[in-house]
């Protein structure tokens, strides 16, 4: 479903990314791990097509990003860190525009609240201006646009990051129902604990390449912690 | 510490390549414009000079011929540059540079340059004045906008004011950092101008002190967008709607106020038509005494006068020739009609000129530039003096040939012949501009403007800054 | 697709309390504009009325006169020519005069035509509060050419940097839309607000200030729209082009700014400097001094001049002998000082015509000034129908001067029959062809940099920064 094979990203001679090799497929959650910097979040943006590769290439539902930048972003939703949206509209109104960008215009207004109310906004909290939001609600927007979209692969950049617990919790509810449902998840992380808890496989990041690869079924909280920490060190 | 500042806030810019380049593009105008327009000062004053003196040489060779046929020849007067108009060209444009004087009538000021040019002119000459009234404000704006906001954006005034730096101490040292830096930009144009002006002439000793009142009222003018633009900087949101606000203040001053109060002004006190203006003189003028026309009722008025005051029965004994006094008589009653129909028509323009001041305490722009062009010599005001130079001239010259009709030519009637001892007699013209000391006066609602302006823009800023946000 | 993004930002916009102000602004100085266009039109045809009353006043009196039978022969001619049956050549304003102000406040619209000479008809000037000309009028074109760019600029010199810089790019164009499809429903959206209200403004302001009716009106009205939609685009181009570059709402509205001075201010003043330095007029000084040398030789060589008078002009001399010394010898005078001073009125005739042209060609260095002239040949107050007008009253002078000659020359006095047959002046209305030649070319002018300047900022969204 998604898949980057020697996905290369260089500035200026550094290296943002240096051949990442990866494979998520339908139904499993992906989490990319490691410090700031090491080369998540590039990745991301090159499977958005936001910036260019190198070299290597990133395929969606094996079509080519680049060559195909509007093609494979039908099958995709992206739940930034911060979901920004436009203040001066509610919360419904966000939802049905992005709605209608990805081309769905099925959804009438009480469809768009049902998609909202499964992201956790009540209808009331749905019609006010997102100024009026706290990172959470608009969180739980971005969510609803994903949900809208059925899209087929989730791309997440630490999207939990700054949420109290119990958001947190529930957007972790939210993603294992999108997985049950044969979502393919790719989510850039710093939480260890979420990683190990809802995803089925793991990548530790460091300067651009990928230096260890997991199975969350195979390895305990502590053993994640331990080896994520051993990479970090050298 | 205000120094301190001041010195970082200067090398900073002074290392920007933005800044750099506005310095550079700012001050070639500034001095391009000057040079342009000290050429095209130069150039225009030589030849009103020699027109002039062409005029006078041709009305003193016009040979043996009776007085009044002298005044109808008449001659030529042209209007001299004055000595700053290679600063701010004013209204000069739009008023003639040529009056033609002869007996009967008053002629208006003719050839206004803006007509023997294309429609561009009306987007504005390059000059100083322009340079530094519209441009320079920008490159305040956008050299002072992020001052305080853009400190704010960055985190760095958050670093700063945990030093126990007091904020109004950081807000002076940034407004004398980025005035050094204005400074720079402004010098080589004030060095060129004050190379020009020294090189005017005869005038320059009198457009000294004009230059520097002038410069008093440009410096006042830009510290204002200073204070103004810091004050932005402190208030706004950020250094975006900063920007936005300061650049709105900038196109209401520069751009609208000036049109508008000139539709404003012409609403209000509105200018009559040639046609109208000229009728209404030609009216008048034919209900007076007509010293050419022996029928005429009043002229037979002033016969019977003249006989009783010398006590003989004929015109042809009087001591003194009568035609000389009937066209004395007729041209008095001209002069009254003149008077009363252009000291309407100035008052009207007064008038407006008054309402574009009061406008000047809303938009200061409209003040540096009244202020500019009067202290330049260029203004309506200025252009009024020199029609009503010519026009007490044309009086004088009339009335000369007119009495030495009367002296002289007793009992010859229009036999009477004068020569050239006579033309060269007359009076030569010469036209002083008003004294500097009633220009600045009569410019001081402008100046009140531009001051309390500055000292308002200055107060707020630095008001604001006690009351300073870090972010 | 399209459709979606223009709606939704409809909606964002709506929602933004500045869009309301800057709509309200722009209405306000359209609106402003229009009726000072009008009220201006309404006082020239006012002062064109009061010049017609004046002259049909003097007709009455005259023909008055004419019928009292102390003057039964009839007036004499010189008299009649010089001031009496003077008669008014003037340009009524044009169909869309209420738009523009343009050059109509500088350049005289009637001129009183005598017998007298070719240099007569120069002077008649306007009377104007000098400082009034100097500044200009708040009219449409001022508020096209200047402050409509502003509104283009303030609604879009953060087309995109705002989008960017409050998060919601990425999240849009996660979306399967490319982001040169939302830059033109951005662009078109404003577009069709911004020039939509303007034209609407003004063409209201037009119909309502009176006077726009007449053949060809609905033409002119066109070409009118036509400029002030490219005027626009070009401004929109540039924004696009701008935030192509992937810099700050900041940085965008400098940069905008600048250039804006830049080709509204700045060039135009440049153009008209270079242009004076390249084809400078002679000087009216030097003309009045030209004058003064003919009329003088002129009048020195009297008989003489009046002898080859009528050698030139065998027809005039008739038969009769007692024909009027003095109007013999002014006619002879005229037509001397005329001819010696043809040369240098000719230069400036000439250096104006090759100013004109060269403004012609450096006007596409600037839009703005393309577009003054456009729209100022649209609403027929500008330079070329003001030359129109000149030509057409220098032949007029000559009909007219060639009716009173012979009448002069001959001591023919001008009786009751005669003041009917004295010429009257219609104003020919500039060819629509011609007048739409020119707008064309400058519409030219005015696409060309807006496709081009478009294609860069297109070619430069392609590497546009969508993160970092």
């Amino acid at each position: 479903m998604l898949e980057a094979t020697d996905l290369t990203k260089s500035y200026n001679g550094h290296l943002a990314l240096d051949r990442l090799n990866l494979a998520v497929r339908p139904g499993e959650i992906f989490c990319l791990l490691g410090a700031n910097g090491a080369g998540k979040t590039t990745t991301i943006n090159l499977f958005l097509n936001f910036i260019r590769p190198s070299s290597g290439s990133a395929r969606i539902k094996g079509l080519d990003v680049v060559e195909h930048p509007l093609e494979t972003k039908r099958h995709l939703a992206y739940i930034p860190e911060q979901v920004n949206l436009y203040r001066n509209l509610t919360g419904l109104e966000n939802l049905a525009y992005f709605a209608a960008l990805a081309g769905h215009r099925e959804h009438a207004t009480a469809g768009f609240l049902e998609l909202l109310a499964q992201a956790g906004l009540t209808e009331e909290a749905a019609r006010k201006r997102v100024s009026t939001y706290s990172k959470g609600m608009r969180q739980k927007v971005g969510i609803a646009i994903a949900a809208a979209k059925q899209a087929e692969v989730l791309l997440l950049d630490e999207p939990t990051s700054g949420l109290d617990p119990k958001a947190s919790n529930e957007f972790s509810e939210l993603l294992v129902r999108l997985r049950d449902r044969g979502v393919a998840v790719l989510m850039a992380t710093h939480d260890l604990f979420r990683a190990k808890e809802t995803g089925t496989r793991v990548g530790i990041m460091k300067r651009g390449r990928m230096v260890a690869l997991l199975d969350t079924a195979e390895v305990g909280h502590a053993d994640l912690e331990r080896i994520y920490l051993d990479h970090m060190h050298d | 510490m205000i120094l301190r500042i001041a010195r970082k806030e200067f090398v900073e810019l002074a290392r920007d390549g933005r800044f750099r380049a506005s310095a550079a593009v700012v001050g070639i105008l500034m001095v391009g414009a000057l040079a342009v327009g000290w050429e095209g000062w130069r150039d225009i004053s030589r030849e009103h000079a020699r027109a002039e003196a062409d005029s006078r040489e041709r009305f003193e060779g016009q040979g043996e011929k009776n007085p009044h046929s002298a005044a109808h020849y008449g001659l030529h007067l042209f209007k001299p540059k004055s000595s700053l108009a290679f600063v701010d060209p004013g209204v000069d444009p739009y008023t003639g540079i040529s009056v033609f004087v002869e007996a009967h009538r008053r002629n208006e000021v003719d050839y206004r340059p803006a007509r023997d040019a294309t429609a561009l002119e009306r987007f504005g000459d390059l000059t100083a004045a322009s340079v530094l009234q519209v441009l320079l404000p920008l490159v305040i704006i956008f050299l002072a906008f992020p001052a305080v906001a853009g400190e704010r954006e960055q985190g760095t005034l958050r670093q700063v004011l945990s030093l126990g730096v007091r904020p109004r101490d950081l807000l002076l040292g940034k407004a004398i950092g980025l005035a050094a830096a204005m400074g720079i930009i402004v010098l080589p144009a004030v060095v060129v101008g004050a190379v020009l002006l020294s090189r005017v002439g005869d005038d320059a000793g009198a457009a000294w002190p004009r230059a520097a009142a002038l410069a008093a009222g440009y410096l006042l003018y830009l510290a204002m967008f200073l204070a103004v633009s810091l004050f932005a900087s402190i208030r706004a949101k950020s250094g975006r709607s900063a920007l936005v606000a300061l650049l709105g203040f900038w196109i209401l001053n520069t751009m609208v106020a000036p049109r508008l109060a000139t539709d404003l002004a012409r609403r209000l006190h509105p200018t009559p038509s040639a046609l109208e203006f000229a009728s209404a003189i030609d009216r008048e003028i034919r209900e007076g005494v007509d010293g050419h026309d022996p029928q005429d009722e009043r002229i037979r008025r002033l016969e019977e006068e003249l006989l009783d005051r010398y006590d003989v029965d004929f015109v042809e004994d009087l001591p003194i020739n009568f035609q000389g006094v009937a066209l004395q008589a007729g041209e008095d009653h001209g002069n009254a009609v003149f008077d009363r129909h252009y000291d309407a028509l100035w008052s009207t323009f007064d008038h407006q000129d008054a309402a574009r001041s009061a406008l000047g305490f809303l938009a200061p722009t409209l003040a540096i530039r009244s202020l500019s062009m009067g202290l330049a010599g260029t203004d309506a005001v200025e252009h009024r003096a020199f029609a009503e130079a010519a026009e007490a001239h044309r009086r004088e010259l009339v009335r000369l040939l007119n009495d030495d009709l009367a002296t002289n030519g007793a009992d010859l009637g229009f036999m009477y012949q004068a020569g050239p001892e006579l033309w060269g007699q007359m009076p030569r013209f010469r036209f002083e501009p008003p004294p500097v000391a009633g220009t600045i006066a009569r410019l001081g609602p402008s100046w009140l403007a531009l001051g309390l302006w500055t000292i308002v823009a200055a107060a707020a800023a630095a008001w604001s800054a006690r009351t300073l946000r870090i972010d | 697709m399209l459709a979606r993004i223009m709606r939704h930002e409809a909606r964002v916009l709506a929602a933004d309390r500045s869009l309301w102000a800057l709509a309200g602004l722009l209405a306000a100085v359209v609106a402003y504009g229009a009726l000072n266009g009008a009220s201006w039109a309404e006082t020239r045809r006012a002062a064109l009325e009061a010049a017609a009353a004046e002259e049909a006043a003097r007709f009455d009196e005259l023909r008055r006169r004419l019928g009292s039978p102390g003057d039964a022969i009839g007036v004499g001619a010189l008299e009649v020519g010089r001031s009496s049956g003077a008669r008014y050549a003037a340009m009524p304003p044009g169909l869309l005069a209420a738009l523009v102000v343009g050059q109509s406040d500088l350049l005289p619209s009637y001129v009183k035509v005598t017998t007298d000479g070719r240099q007569s008809l120069d002077g008649a000037d306007e009377i104007e509060n000098p400082t009034h000309l100097l500044t200009g009028r708040f009219d449409l074109g001022f508020v096209i050419v200047v402050l409509y760019p502003l509104a283009i600029l303030a609604l879009s010199f953060d087309l995109l940097s705002a989008e960017k810089e409050r998060g919601t790019l990425a999240l849009v164009l996660s979306q399967p839309v490319s982001l040169r499809q939302v830059v033109l429903g951005k662009v078109l959206l404003r577009g069709l607000l911004v020039v939509g209200l303007a034209v609407a403004i003004s063409m209201v302001g037009l119909a309502v200030g009176g006077g726009a009716s007449g053949p060809g009106v609905l033409a002119r009205a066109g070409l009118w729209m036509a400029v002030v939609a490219a005027y626009g685009a070009f401004w929109f181009a540039l924004a696009v082009a701008v935030n192509a570059m992937g810099r700050g709402s900041s940085a965008n509205a400098l940069i905008l700014a600048g250039i804006w001075l830049a080709l509204v201010a700045v060039v135009p003043a440049l153009v008209n400097v270079a242009v004076k330095a390249v084809h400078p007029v002679p000087s009216r000084a030097e003309l009045v001094q030209a004058l003064r040398e003919a009329s003088d030789e002129a009048q020195a060589e009297g008989s003489r001049l009046k002898a080859r008078y009528f050698e030139d002009h065998p027809e005039l001399a008739g038969g009769d002998v007692d024909a009027d010394e003095y109007a013999v010898q002014a006619l002879a005078v005229q037509e001397a000082v005329e001819a010696s001073v043809r040369d240098i009125q000719g230069r400036f005739e000439a250096q104006l015509a090759r100013q004109q042209a060269m403004v012609d060609r450096l006007r596409f260095l600037s839009p703005a000034i393309v577009t003054v002239e456009a729209l100022q040949d649209v609403a027929g107050t500008g330079a070329a129908r003001a030359r129109h007008f000149a030509g057409q009253v220098e032949a007029f002078h000559e009909s007219y001067r060639a009716f009173f000659r012979p009448r002069i020359l001959r001591a023919e006095p001008i009786g009751p029959k005669d003041l009917d047959a004295i010429p009257a002046f219609t104003f020919r209305e500039e060819p629509l062809p011609g007048v739409a030649g020119r707008v064309a070319l400058g519409l030219a002018g005015l696409v060309l940099p807006a496709v081009l300047v478009g294609a860069v900022g297109r070619k430069a969204l392609g590497r546009y920064p969508i993160v970092g």
